[in-house]
């Protein structure tokens, strides 16, 4: 059972370890190939722990992949940054600027929906005031207005002199 | 490199200096073009790889953890955003701590692929261990020395503690906030792994 007594004591010796662990890596960085390397350990560090470390430092070793696995995802990885600038440049990860002078609220939500169904209903009442409009000039009799009265007078008078009527309105 | 790192002005406030990471202007490159991506991956690729094969003990998985991890960052660059300890706790993070930990969830991944379709490759068949067993696979390696076995036989988090700090010499900082554990646990953690290994030599006639 782990009491707050052992756990204190754990924790310190943890704290020792670590420290020699801390200076061991240091001097291996800075020591010559065939210098021993080994820090002066605290007295307060079990010898068997020291050996242990030591060992571990000489034997545990970084592994390198294979050159030919280097390139090729090298390769892959070139392809996808490629493929992530062509995003970038089409503006799948834009922003907005704000025009000089005017507040931009990127905060707000865009009404989408409510835009689209005014412009629906917009467009539709275009629509039907064109087609009353159509509906009203076919109905309406000739036009009032001075200069088409002119003309009609004109043209009748011309049908008058050269005998295709019989009646001036 | 010391300084006042980004996010760390509470911690500056409270008179605390934290590390830099030494990556940024790398990070901060990349970020910027996806291709300058490729410096960070020439620098990490020897820790990524190192870190999965020693956790996987075959070379195949572990070019596919490495494959996938670095392919994970390169999508996940424009999130990343460097952490002060301090703040972040847990979540404090480096590039080589962030890349460390999607390479640790790569990997814990693999194995669970691995245990629900277990199968064997026609060029791995003289690799007799399993690869979701390192203990099995580094014993089986003929150059497999006793020390290495030794680690090799720890439960997870104290092996993978022991082959952050000697083989890719990270700080005990570090390891926590790959591991996700505080600092305290991760030097308990190292302190217990570093006393079982001693015993372990220490019984098989090695001295440890």
């Amino acid at each position: 059972m782990t009491t707050p007594a052992t756990l204190d004591s754990i924790e310190i010796e943890a704290l020792v370890t670590d420290r020699y662990l801390d200076a061991l890596l240091a001097a291996a960085e800075r020591r010559p190939p065939d210098a021993p390397g080994d820090p002066a350990p605290d007295p307060a560090l079990d010898p068997a722990l020291r050996s242990a470390a030591l060992r571990l430092r000489d034997e545990l070793v970084r592994v390198h992949p294979s050159f030919r696995f280097e390139e090729r995802l090298a390769r892959r990885l070139a392809e996808a940054a490629a493929g992530m600038r062509l995003a970038t440049a089409v503006g799948g990860e834009g922003t907005l600027l704000p025009f000089p002078g005017a507040a931009l609220d990127t905060a707000r939500p865009v009404p989408r929906r409510p835009l689209l169904f005014g412009g629906a209903v917009t467009s539709a009442a275009l629509g039907l005031a064109g087609a009353a409009f159509v509906a009203w000039r076919r109905t309406r009799g000739a036009p009032t207005d001075p200069m088409a009265r002119a003309i009609r007078l004109a043209r009748a008078a011309r049908a008058v002199r050269d005998g295709t009527a019989t009646e001036l309105h | 490199m010391f300084g006042r790192g980004r996010g760390g002005e509470a911690a500056g406030a409270a008179g605390r200096v934290v590390p830099l990471d030494p990556d940024r202007s790398l990070v901060t490159a990349a970020q910027v073009d996806p291709a300058r991506f490729d410096a960070l991956y020439r620098k990490y690729l020897a820790q990524v790889y190192s870190f999965a094969y020693h956790e996987l003990g075959n070379h195949h998985e572990a070019e596919d953890v490495t494959e996938r991890t670095f392919l994970l960052a390169l999508d996940a660059l424009p999130r990343f955003r460097e952490q002060a300890p301090d703040e972040a706790g847990p979540e404090a993070s480096t590039f080589r701590v962030w890349l460390l930990r999607i390479a640790r969830n790569t990997i814990a991944n693999q194995r669970r692929t691995l245990r629900r379709h277990p199968a064997t490759r026609l060029d791995a068949v003289g690799e007799a261990a399993a690869p979701d067993d390192p203990e099995r696979a580094v014993l089986a390696r003929a150059d497999a020395s006793a020390a290495w076995a030794a680690v090799a036989r720890l439960p997870g988090d104290r092996r993978r503690a022991v082959v952050l700090r000697f083989v890719e010499e990270m700080s005990t900082a570090e390891i926590a906030g790959v591991l996700g554990r505080s600092e305290g646990s991760v030097r308990v953690l190292l302190h217990r792994a570093l006393r079982t290994v001693a015993r372990d030599l220490g019984e098989r006639g090695e001295t440890p």
